[in-house]
């Protein structure tokens, strides 16, 4: 099944006056339950794919369909309400809300979609036990390390049960132990759970993981494989 | 969770907090000081009007308070006691005999209101008796008068002097009588001292030609709460040939001083809530400056506008409330002292005399003052929040989350 389906995506940037384009026609539809990484040189449009694939900007041309919906058409409260409810995101800075500890973190966006506490605690209880952070639950962020945080980021992100995971360099600011920590709990949940992962990346040993690999480069997509 | 989230970012910094705190603390005491002393000066000055000469309720013939002349005696007196026993809610009650005069020493002259009182039943009435700074009070005795400390001065004479009073009669002739000065008095209000004298009633009758006629009741009720009510029962008892005045009637101008001061003290607040709003606006600004990658992180996990905004809004909101909280005990812990020991203005007790309030100013904590400032700070702290919080729904969140 069909989760992103992106159509003639141009972007172009005009911040400094001299117009950038990031991205040149970029056609791609990612399926249910794969594993895909975007791959490129710096510049080669990684991260900008991924904010249009995860509605947090918007193309200067073509069109983004999400199971099916076209984005575009949606209003600005539409749309967060695809992220909170379809997405989830894992950002390279782990992004955690630093006044909330690891486990308010998780159930943030819980609260967001109107659950109630007993059930938060619960999910967040058992997404923490599946990814062994249960002992962080009340950690702060400046009381974990990058790769603790960088799990709370992955459980605040499934927590939703999302059908889609956008994770952003997510292993660039990780030592690669634990980047190959992270990778393998992502592995898991990707087969465990058929969970849709989507990585920009140039980390070679994401790239070794992909299942689909998509280079990117001068924001032309220049190779789309399964591996 | 929002309110957790707002809390907590209150206090990540905490210098910043504590300093928009501390304004809404020294405004919010501030202004319930200022607005206790305002109305503890203008019950002071009320109060020393009703107990030194006005009482709750006085009761003439038709027309007597725009025209004192002593043609317009009480038409019937026992109709007036009847309606005084007969009437629930009255403490107590006395007659009097009021004219305006000549006062002459063998000095000097001035011209004053001359009271002719029962001595006794006034006691109950006024304070007067309590005010006497030289001699002694009013004995029954024919022929003694009080006088007030300025009026004294004026006549330059003391107890024991004597003074002769002089005033329009019953027959159109002048009446006069020779008194014997026994005791000089002193009130809050200089203006009140300078212009009126008691005497007894009798003295008056004769003076004025009165015969047992009388000029006017004074009334004093058992609950101030009920004044209108009994003026009211009065009115409907009497009929239209009396005129039943409450001290509301009688003392339009402090009345109106009082509601004048009322409206004035919201526009207090609305300065002090405006001062205030800039702080808020500051703040907040900052704050929303300084997360604006995290903003955006919130609204890229799908937190939608609304629930930006009310976060924002809700973290002015507690800055407001702990400040007005903690300047509502602090404007407490100040005024319930005060309002015993009282605020000594004696550099302005010229002045103040003159207004009738007295040197020392006795502040008042009011219930109104307090619900003034729940009302107005926090509402004006959210005004003042309207702008960080709208700017804050405003970023874009590809935008703000790489915003360093």
């Amino acid at each position: 099944m069909e989760v992103i389906r992106l159509e003639g995506i141009h972007k172009t940037y005009s911040d400094s006056g001299v117009p950038v384009h990031a991205l040149r026609g970029i056609d791609l539809s990612i399926a249910q339950g794969e594993f895909t990484v975007i791959a490129g040189p710096s510049g080669s449009g990684k991260t900008t794919l991924l904010n249009i694939a995860g509605a947090l900007d918007t193309p200067t041309e073509g069109n983004v369909f999400f199971t099916g919906e076209d984005i575009g058409e949606k209003s600005r409260n539409e749309v967060a309400s695809i992220r909170l409810e379809k997405l989830g995101f894992v950002f390279q800075a782990y992004n955690l809300i630093p006044v909330l500890t690891a486990m308010e973190n998780i159930e943030f966006t819980m609260m967001l979609l109107g659950i109630d506490e007993k059930s938060r605690h619960e999910r967040a209880r058992q997404i923490m036990r599946e990814l062994d952070i249960a002992q962080l639950a009340d950690k702060r962020p400046n009381e974990m390390s990058g790769g603790q945080q960088q799990r709370v980021a992955v459980a605040r992100a499934i927590v939703n049960n999302p059908s889609i995971i956008l994770a952003d360099e997510p292993t660039a600011n990780l030592d690669s132990e634990t980047g190959a920590t992270l990778l393998d709990l992502m592995q898991q949940m990707n087969r465990e759970h058929k969970l849709t992962f989507v990585f920009s990346s140039h980390d070679q040993h994401v790239i070794d993981r992909a299942q689909r690999l998509i280079l990117l480069r001068d924001g032309v997509i220049e190779q789309d494989e399964s591996l | 969770m929002l309110f957790t989230i707002a809390w907590r970012n209150i206090w990540r910094n905490r210098r910043r907090s504590l300093i928009i705190m501390v304004s809404v603390i020294v405004g919010v005491s501030a202004v319930m000081v200022n607005d206790g002393l305002m109305v503890g000066m203008i019950h002071q000055m009320l109060d020393n009007q009703i107990g030194s000469h006005v009482s709750h309720i006085q009761i003439h013939a038709k027309g007597f308070n725009a025209n004192p002349v002593v043609q317009n005696v009480i038409p019937e007196r026992q109709r007036v006691e009847r309606a005084l026993e007969g009437t629930a809610g009255i403490r107590d009650w006395s007659r009097r005999n009021v004219s305006f005069g000549l006062l002459s020493s063998a000095r000097n002259s001035a011209g004053g209101r001359i009271v002719g009182v029962e001595a006794d039943n006034e006691t109950a009435i006024t304070s007067i008796h309590a005010s006497i700074i030289d001699g002694k009070y009013l004995s029954g005795k024919p022929r003694e008068m009080l006088l007030g400390r300025r009026m004294a001065e004026k006549l330059k004479v003391g107890p024991g002097d004597k003074v002769v009073g002089m005033a329009s009669a019953m027959s159109g002739d002048v009446g006069s009588e020779l008194f014997r000065v026994v005791g000089i008095y002193e009130t809050l209000s200089s203006e009140f001292d300078k212009g009126y004298v008691f005497t007894s009633l009798e003295d008056t009758r004769n003076m004025l030609e009165l015969g047992d006629n009388v000029l006017e009741y004074a009334v004093i009720v058992e609950n101030l709460d009920d004044i209108e009510h009994v003026t009211q029962k009065l009115r409907e008892t009497l009929g239209a040939e009396y005129e039943v005045l409450s001290y509301a009637d009688l003392l339009p101008l402090l009345v109106a001083q009082v509601e004048l001061y009322g409206q004035m003290m919201y526009i207090i607040y609305v300065i002090i809530g405006l001062a205030m709003i800039f702080g808020i606006v500051n703040t907040m600004l900052m704050s929303v400056f300084e997360r604006i990658q995290e903003f955006g992180v919130l609204m890229a996990i799908g937190m939608k506008n609304s629930y930006v905004f009310r976060m924002v809004m809700i973290e002015a909101l507690l800055l407001a409330l702990i400040g007005t909280g903690a300047g509502i005990l602090l404007g407490i812990a100040m005024l319930l002292p005060l309002g015993t020991i009282g605020i000594d203005l004696s550099i302005f007790a010229e002045s103040l005399t003159s207004f009738g309030a007295g040197a020392i100013i006795y502040p008042r904590l009011t219930i109104n003052s307090i619900v003034s400032v729940v009302l107005i700070i926090p509402v004006t702290a959210l005004l003042g929040a309207l702008y960080p919080a709208l700017k804050a729904t405003r970023l874009q969140p590809v935008t703000a989350i790489r915003y360093v």
